[in-house]
């Protein structure tokens, strides 16, 4: 239960930083001072199992970065540079991709990182045992690797793969200690071992994961401060599920860092001088209702049709967000490349909307207005993640539950803690839902929408919610998957997402942001562009 | 008001006039003076209550549930009185309508853990020494548990829901009214009126109807009184944790919930629902302490 969950960790005791909230703030030239505890309060959840490559989500990806690194990283424009790896060489079939390794870098128990790991880690992100999703769909082209020299990995592909290196920059493929793999999944579940600038030093259950500083740091990633080891001595990562409490915990100086703020508190703390706002969109997909096609009712495009043309979504944005999102008309997040925009295709016309539910059968309603059909009444399922949504975003599916009724759906909300809500979707329990996907390329449409992923992954997941299975979007896919030609990307990635926009499969939202609000007190904060994740290397606390 | 005040005046008198004798004290005098202001207000409040909950339109015509999301976060103003939440919903239709769910909760509920209290506690009091011991110690083992951890085990086992909920925080009030219906019973059972009815002859069903019942429920009554105040918080308490009522459900304790994220910016969202249940838990509470003073002179 979620929510139990909520009141005990928002009544554990929270450690507060001597004196960080009555400072002054303090311009961001003055030099960093090493040493020191920094507090971050997570609203993401408590991962189950700190290893990314197991399932693979955005808690994993948020306490992991700092620890574990990946080959490659993404400049500000979504480019490939350098990291644990040095480049990578394509093949012409595009086939075989070497990938050259940076010399003289260890992970925290000593083993050094060299191709022998990187062996080691696809091959345990690849295996089935380890109950991958994301990692081993991102590697679903991968066939096998080979150490071809201690510092050139050898990737060998069944197709051409144009999403391969922005696949392997992400933290759910992070490199990790072989000898810390070796361990078994239980141990290493408990504190995977990385080449971070942080180590995996305790985790108390339902309460805080401590990371200490690795003093042998050298792979600061590009863009970064400085090199060498961090500033911070600790980081204590805590779980504050509830949102209102975890922006009173920050104002109370309890906590110096906390993620997923709700608007007012965003336009609050940009407007006060002790604390400030990061954002960033994550890329990937938008923030969208996934209409599930596989099942009655929605397995007609009419309902479907009417469902989106009755769901008024822009109001809500403008008075819940507080200016601080934008309506998005396309399943890709702005951040990502080849994102399209049908403003037309997302219109509400609710005469539209009676006459497709007319034309589909759900002609009579009973009492309380909801359309009838065979006896059966037109109730649409919501399964709600009381984790990965925020309070107001749960607002906004309120207000489309209220404007589709008026047409006649009874959409049923139910908000839902993380697990049961995995369990919904994975038995198909629900017509609509909201999920999060967030991947650092457009690659992310044929995770979410091909005909494949209908099928779970080892973990019991499968991405596409939506039940999309249309042989000409898988086509177009598979294509732009393949290809190095951006323009024939750019032309499959626009076709297929007007083949989802036609057929009525998803209602975009907004782009997912990354919000982390921070006192004034915490200098040198910043998000690797990778997937918007903070970076805490070259962070210090003002005395 | 005055619709009900004749009905409650009645239902306490007539226990009373019923028992002629038996409970061993006369009250007629005492009636003029046990409603004082307080009480008076008490009962004018509930019969309010009674009425959002029968009869909710008359207090607030709107639709509770209908947005409006340019009206979003109003303070309260004439219109609004009690402002509006993030969706431009009318709270004060939203508190009107609410009535009626959090009311039935902890009247249900009260049935329930009632119900469930006279089947142990007469089992215990009259069944015979191996049935009072099991049915004993089985209460005690549940007096281990805190009410509402008892509450959240059901719903944990059961799932959430209003039903579930309902039944859940009446469970968990069974054992205290269990052990006071068990004590009473025992002792109206030793009374010499009731040696008189089995001397005389009377079969057990009537001396259990007619003698036994009646005196066993009397402190049993004037609990219940309180006890629904009690229920009201428990559900509102499990709605607030989202066990409970659904979004966006008119329901205080859910009301609650949503606006404890806007504390700092709309205050009227948590303030309004947690007024009317404060208030109703008080006017019962105040009514059942009249109603206890007067049993117990």
């Amino acid at each position: 239960m979620i929510s139990l969950a909520g009141v005990v960790t928002a009544s554990a005791l929270l450690i507060a930083l001597a004196g960080c909230a009555a400072d002054a703030p303090v311009s961001v030239d003055s030099t960093p001072v090493a040493g020191g505890t920094l507090t971050y309060a997570t609203g993401f959840g408590e991962p189950t199992c700190l290893d990314p490559h197991v399932g693979g989500n955005m808690p994993q990806a948020l306490v992991g970065t700092n620890v574990l690194e990946s080959l490659f990283s993404q400049d500000e424009s979504g480019a490939i540079v350098p990291w644990l790896a040095s480049g990578a060489t394509v093949s012409e079939d595009g086939l075989t991709v070497d990938v050259a390794l940076n010399e003289g870098i260890s992970f925290t128990d000593g083993t050094p990182f060299d191709a022998d790991a990187v062996v080691a880690n696809i091959t345990h992100m690849k295996d089935p045992n380890t109950a991958s999703s994301t990692a081993i769909l991102a590697l679903g082209k991968v066939t096998s690797v080979e150490a071809v020299d201690p510092l050139t990995a050898r990737f060998t592909l069944s197709e051409p793969d144009s999403a391969l290196q922005e696949s392997l920059a992400q933290t759910w493929l992070a490199m990790e200690s072989p000898a810390g793999l070796a361990r078994g999944m239980d141990a290493n579940c408990e504190a995977p071992i990385g080449t971070g600038p942080f180590v995996f030093s305790e985790w108390v259950k339902q309460d805080h994961v401590t990371l200490t500083r690795n003093e042998a740091y050298n792979s600061a990633p590009a863009g970064a401060a400085h090199s060498g080891p961090a500033y911070l001595d600790t980081i204590e990562w805590r779980f504050i599920p509830d949102t209102a409490t975890r922006f009173a915990a920050l104002q109370s100086g309890q906590v110096d860092v906390i993620d997923e703020m709700q608007p007012d508190n965003v336009v609050a703390a940009a407007s006060s001088d002790q604390f400030d706002v990061l954002t960033g969109a994550l890329p990937g997909a938008s923030i969208r209702l996934e209409l599930n096609s596989g099942y009655a009712p929605f397995d007609d495009e009419r309902v479907r049709k009417a469902f989106i043309a009755s769901a008024d979504v822009n109001p809500g944005i403008e008075s819940l967000f507080f200016g601080t999102v934008d309506r998005s008309y396309s399943v890709l997040s702005t951040s990502t490349p080849y994102g399209a925009s049908f403003e037309d295709d997302y219109a509400i016309d609710t005469d539209k909307a009676n006459t497709l539910l007319d034309e589909a059968g759900w002609t009579s309603r009973d009492s309380d207005g909801t359309r009838m059909k065979d006896g059966e009444r037109l109730v649409v399922d919501f399964p709600i993640s009381t984790n990965q949504s925020i309070p107001a975003e749960q607002s906004l599916f309120e207000q489309i539950q209220a404007t589709t009724k008026e047409v006649g759906f009874d959409v049923e909300l139910h908000p839902l803690d993380l697990s049961s809500w995995y369990a919904a979707l994975g038995s198909w329990d629900f017509d609509v839902t909201s999920a999060i996907y967030t991947k650092n390329s457009p690659d992310v449409l044929r995770i979410l929408y091909h005909s494949d992923n209908i099928i779970p992954a080892p973990s019991g997941y499968h991405p596409n919610n939506a039940h999309v299975s249309i042989p000409e979007l898988d086509a177009l896919l598979t294509e732009a998957g393949e290809t190095s030609d951006a323009a024939v990307r750019e032309k499959d990635y626009a076709a297929a997402q007007k083949l989802l926009a036609d057929g009525a499969y998803v209602l975009p939202l907004y782009d997912h942001l990354q919000k982390i609000g921070y006192s004034t007190t915490v200098q040198g904060l910043t998000l690797l562009p990778t997937l918007q994740i903070p970076y805490f290397g070259d962070t210090w606390v003002q005395g | 008001m005055t619709l009900l005040e004749p009905e409650v005046e009645s239902d306490a008198g007539r226990p009373a006039d019923g028992r002629r004798g038996h409970a061993g004290s006369g009250h007629g005098s005492a009636r003029g003076r046990v409603l004082g202001v307080a009480q008076w207000v008490a009962l004018g409040v509930i019969g309010v209550l009674l009425v959002a909950a029968v009869l909710p339109g008359l207090l607030a015509p709107g639709d509770p549930l209908a947005i409006d999301p340019a009206q979003a976060f109003l303070s309260p103003r004439w219109g609004h009185p009690f402002g509006t939440d993030e969706s431009g919903r009318d709270i004060y239709t939203r508190v009107v309508h609410g009535a009626a769910p959090s009311l039935v909760i902890g009247v249900a509920a009260t049935g329930i853990g009632i119900a469930l209290a006279l089947v142990l506690g007469l089992a215990a009091a009259l069944g015979g020494r191996v049935v009072d011991f099991g049915v004993s110690r089985f209460l005690e083992v549940l007096f281990a548990f805190p009410g509402l951890l008892l509450a959240l085990l059901v719903i944990t086992v059961y799932g959430p829901g209003v039903v579930t909920s309902t039944i859940a925080v009446g469970l968990a009030t069974a054992p205290g009214y269990a052990r006071i219906i068990r004590s009473q019973a025992r002792a109206v059972a030793g009374a010499p009126y009731v040696e008189a009815a089995v001397v005389l002859g009377r079969s057990r069903a009537r001396i259990l109807g007619r003698h036994i019942l009646p005196n066993a429920l009397l402190p049993v009554f004037v609990l219940v009184t309180l006890g629904i105040g009690q229920a009201i918080v428990w559900a509102a308490a499990l709605s607030y944790l989202g066990l409970g009522a659904e979004p966006p459900t008119a329901e205080w304790g859910a009301m609650l919930f949503a606006g404890k994220n806007y504390l700092a910016t709309a205050w009227w969202m948590t303030f309004f629902p947690g007024l009317a249940i404060v208030v109703a838990a008080a006017a019962t509470t105040v009514l059942g302490r009249a109603l206890q003073k007067r049993g117990a002179r």
